[in-house]
């Protein structure tokens, strides 16, 4: 098989996945106890005020038409209006992204610049206090559920020695960017997306920090015993990749929950509380999507790094 | 930013400084994110600075807080308030939730407003009467200005008006029900007149608590996307910035009609969490916030920054029981539920104090509540001699409950079911439901749907008896699980009754009839419970309302 039809290959694979995430969404809504009138409209509301809620929020037309004109509407990038927020759900939905992108990448750079040394050090000084420290750290760092270790932070950094703000996202990344050139004061605004930044991307981080210590770890001691391991010990890595994702986003679900961290996650909850189901949908087909990209790209450029797996 | 730091802690603003060090020395953290984060800057710019709808409007009022706020800056009082959820949209007829209710009325307001015991109050009419039984006349306040410097006209009021009760106004909005049933609303000479179909005995009672007034032309030039995202009221505060789902902020309103607040900046957020939220309390980032649990009272009480601040809440509490299933179709089992439970004992020790005990539907701020109406006193004994004379001994029944609906809810229905379960010839146990679930068995309009027996909260925002009896107790309510001709009779006189007093006495009678009756296992009247922080002055309202205008540097 030629590279390029392995990319279409991964790609129309992708498509199908999209298409089935968009599908399981869609009829999740019917699934699920409680009607979206209930969110809307008081207890005591007439029927008739129930039906004209219905008539708003599109649940009078059957089944198939409602998915149908979903699915019709999502090719266009349309999914859809919110009648309990009363806001296009595309635009609601994408400006959630960015806090979430922030988060995930202030976690992953947590990540790599903590275990690489962690892993180096563990793995040049083996069975040594140090190796055993680093190893005793990954192990904790393992098994320690985001939430908790993100609520310990808040309780002794935030509220008892006033380091950090507990929860919430003054500013954006990209503020404190602009704040260069801007009107704000840089180290202000630094200061202040520091406050609020550092703590969730420690909780959402650790556990990829002790997962890649461990890998760094192994990879160089495979290194320094026989160095022909090292192309066998490759194939792992998409495997560590996987889990990563997987991992990266349902823990950011739980951490931006912890911190109120106004972001994808945030948003797919108090979704779920409203019964806002275009919302929902939205940033379910959002987060599947992104995930199927990323992918689709890991895997891409893996079959470039390594053919054989084309072949595979 | 409205961080709401204005007080002078010392320690804290060292250990910031501190903070700042230790987080920049995250192993080269803040390089590697900028850099990180220039990657991301388009979706970015578009999606958190300015979302491209209101970028024009937004700019305009970002301009008018920065000025303000320059020359301001001497008395600068900055209030926080962190809520559970955040709004649903910023359009104050198209909703029916008390947070976003909470949001939108910082700067809209009603014609009638309440006054921190829920009495009346003047608002944008300055005079109510009832000119004839069905015919209500409001007198509108002189020289009110909409934010955007329009002058408030009759005809806003009466689109207002309009708006909320008739679908072919712009919405079908959820809040219809709120102001009575309507026939037609007159705009006149800086007056209104509406109309009802029917008396509406207690119009004035529903205009204090429901009916924001909005500008007709500013609704009518402006998209569904715009109004949710923007406010253009008359109230004491104008929105200076709308981060959906994130925060809301706002300056006090200095052209205001009534006292110019003296909270220059207020900003509202939210956490579902309850620790999170009493945690920004005692760090100081939020000077109120609301629904305190129990367990973290102490907490609170036991920091030098906050304290607690209880208020009885207009929400009641109770068991209801179906009139046609057995065994609760039978009355005298009914009150051996009632004498069974030992709610003194749940509000003491599930709910640490934080309630307080009824005996009828009608709460006792409330116009109806029956003085002479003792609450059923706890006493087995009698509950287990009532059971065998209902000829149900040994009945088994469950409790249906909603999880995390109300302060406590399974720990009361545990509680609750666990003395009736205790009687030696009733067995009781509870079964949890998610609210959204039990709800849908409860608003079907079948009585045949809805449980045997549940845990349910009912709010009452007006103040009036009857508008927790017709609803829940009533056979032609919506919710109801009670059919009694005598209830009927005496709701229907009192709801044609045109003399206040006269309604009051067949309200309280009904009260006592429905004590009789036991429909419910009367629980209790649930407080609300504020954090707030010592720096700032602030009464909270039983009926949920922040109203942020009132609060004062302490």
């Amino acid at each position: 098989m030629s590279q390029g039809r392995f990319v279409a290959k991964r790609t129309l694979q992708g498509v199908g996945v999209v298409w089935g995430v968009v599908t399981i969404v869609f009829l999740l809504r019917f699934i699920t106890p409680g009607s979206a009138i209930n969110a809307v409209a008081p207890l005591d509301a007439t029927q008739e005020t129930r039906e004209a809620i219905a008539r708003e929020l599109g649940l009078s037309k059957p089944l198939y038409v409602q998915y149908g004109e979903y699915l019709f509407d999502l090719v266009q990038g349309n999914m859809g209006f919110s009648y309990i927020r009363g806001q296009e759900v595309t635009s609601l939905v994408f400006s959630k992204v960015p806090a979430t992108v922030e988060l995930a990448v202030a976690a992953t750079v947590v990540a790599i610049v903590l275990s690489i040394p962690l892993g180096v050090v563990s793995a040049t000084r083996r069975n040594q206090p140090v190796d055993w420290l680093a190893t005793l750290f990954s192990l904790a760092g393992i098994s320690t559920p985001n939430f908790w270790l993100g609520i310990m932070m808040i309780l002794v950094l935030a509220v008892q020695l006033g380091i950090f703000q507990t929860s919430g996202r003054a500013v954006a990344g990209v503020t404190v960017l602009t704040s260069l050139v801007g009107p704000r004061s840089f180290l202000d605004t630094l200061v202040l997306w520091l406050q609020h930044i550092t703590l969730p991307a420690i909780a959402l981080g650790t556990y990829f920090t002790a997962l890649i210590t461990r890998l760094t770890r192994s990879g160089m001691l495979d290194e320094l015993g026989k160095p022909y391991v090292r192309a066998a010990r490759a194939k792992g890595l998409p495997e560590t990749l996987v889990r990563y994702k997987r991992t990266l986003i349902g823990g950011a679900v739980i951490t931006e929950a912890v911190f109120s961290w106004p972001g994808l996650g945030t948003l797919v909850i108090r979704s779920i509380n409203l019964r806002d189901w275009p919302v929902l949908q939205g940033s379910l087909i959002v987060i599947g999507t992104s995930f199927v990209l990323v992918n689709i790209v890991v895997d891409v450029v893996y079959a470039y790094l390594d053919p054989r797996v084309v072949n595979e | 930013m409205t961080d709401g730091h204005e007080d002078g802690v010392s320690r804290r603003k060292y250990l910031t400084a501190a903070g700042t060090a230790a987080a920049a020395a995250f192993a080269g953290c803040a390089g590697d994110t900028g850099e990180a984060g220039a990657t991301e800057s388009p979706t970015e710019a578009g999606g958190d600075e300015d979302t491209p709808t209101e970028e024009s409007m937004d700019t305009e009022t970002e301009t008018e807080a920065e000025e303000s706020t320059e020359t301001e800056a001497s008395d600068e009082f900055s209030v926080t308030v962190t809520m559970g959820q955040m709004d649903s949209g910023l359009d104050p007829q198209d909703h029916a939730e008390t947070n976003t209710n909470i949001i939108v009325s910082q700067g809209y307001e009603g014609l009638m407003d309440r006054d921190k015991q829920g009495g009346i109050v003047a608002a944008l009419a300055t005079d109510w009467e009832r000119v004839e039984p069905g015919v209500a006349r409001f007198t509108l306040r002189e020289g009110v200005n909409f934010h955007n410097g329009d002058p408030l006209t009759a005809e806003d009021v009466a689109y207002s008006i309009r708006r909320i009760f008739f679908n072919d106004v712009g919405i079908a909005s959820p809040q219809k029900n709120d102001l009575g049933a309507i026939d037609s609303v007159e705009p006149g000479d800086g007056e209104v007149t509406v109309n009802f179909q029917g008396l509406n005995p207690i119009v004035f009672q529903l205009f204090a608590t429901n009916g924001e007034i909005v500008q007709k032309s500013w609704i009518q030039s402006n998209g569904s996307d715009f109004i949710n995202s923007n406010i253009n009221g008359t109230g004491p505060f104008r929105l200076t910035e709308y981060d959906s789902g994130n925060q809301v902020s706002f300056e006090r309103n200095t052209e205001y009609w009534g006292e110019v607040p003296e909270v220059t900046d207020a900003t509202l957020n939210a956490s579902s969490e309850s620790s999170t939220r009493v945690n920004r309390l005692l760090a100081e980032e939020s000077e109120i916030v609301t629904n305190v649990p129990p367990q973290e009272v102490s907490r609170v009480e036991g920091s030098d920054v906050a304290s607690i601040n209880p208020v009885p809440s207009t929400r009641i509490i109770f068991l209801q029981m179906r009139y046609d299933v057995e065994p609760f179709s039978n009355q005298q089992f009914r009150q051996a539920l009632n004498y069974a439970v030992d709610v003194p004992s749940i509000v003491e020790n599930v709910l640490n104090g934080f309630g307080s005990v009824t005996g009828q539907p009608t709460l006792e701020q409330f116009t109806g509540y029956n003085p002479d109406v003792e609450p059923y006193p706890h006493d087995p004994a009698q509950a287990e001699q009532l059971v065998e004379e209902s000829g149900f001994a040994g009945a088994e029944i469950t409790l249906e409950t909603p999880i995390g609906r109300y302060l406590k809810d399974v720990e009361v229905a545990q509680a609750a079911a666990s003395q009736i379960d205790s009687l030696s010839n009733v067995s009781c146990e509870v079964r949890q439901r998610e609210f959204s679930s039990l709800v849908q068995d409860l608003t079907t309009g079948n009585i045949e749907d809805k449980p045997n027996f549940n845990l349910l909260g009912w709010g009452n925002g007006e103040f009036d008896g009857a508008q927790t009896i017709i609803p829940l107790l009533t056979s032609q309510g919506s919710l109801t699980i009670l059919k009694n001709d005598e209830v009927d009779s005496m709701i229907e006189e009192a709801q044609n009754e045109p003399d206040p007093d006269a309604r009051e006495d067949i309200l309280q009678e009904t009260n006592a009839l429905l004590h009789d009756l036991a429909p419910w296992v009367f629980m209790h009247q649930q407080f609300s419970v504020y954090g707030v922080a010592n720096d700032v002055s602030w009464q909270p309202r039983p009926d949920e309302f922040i109203d942020i205008d009132t609060a004062s540097p302490n």
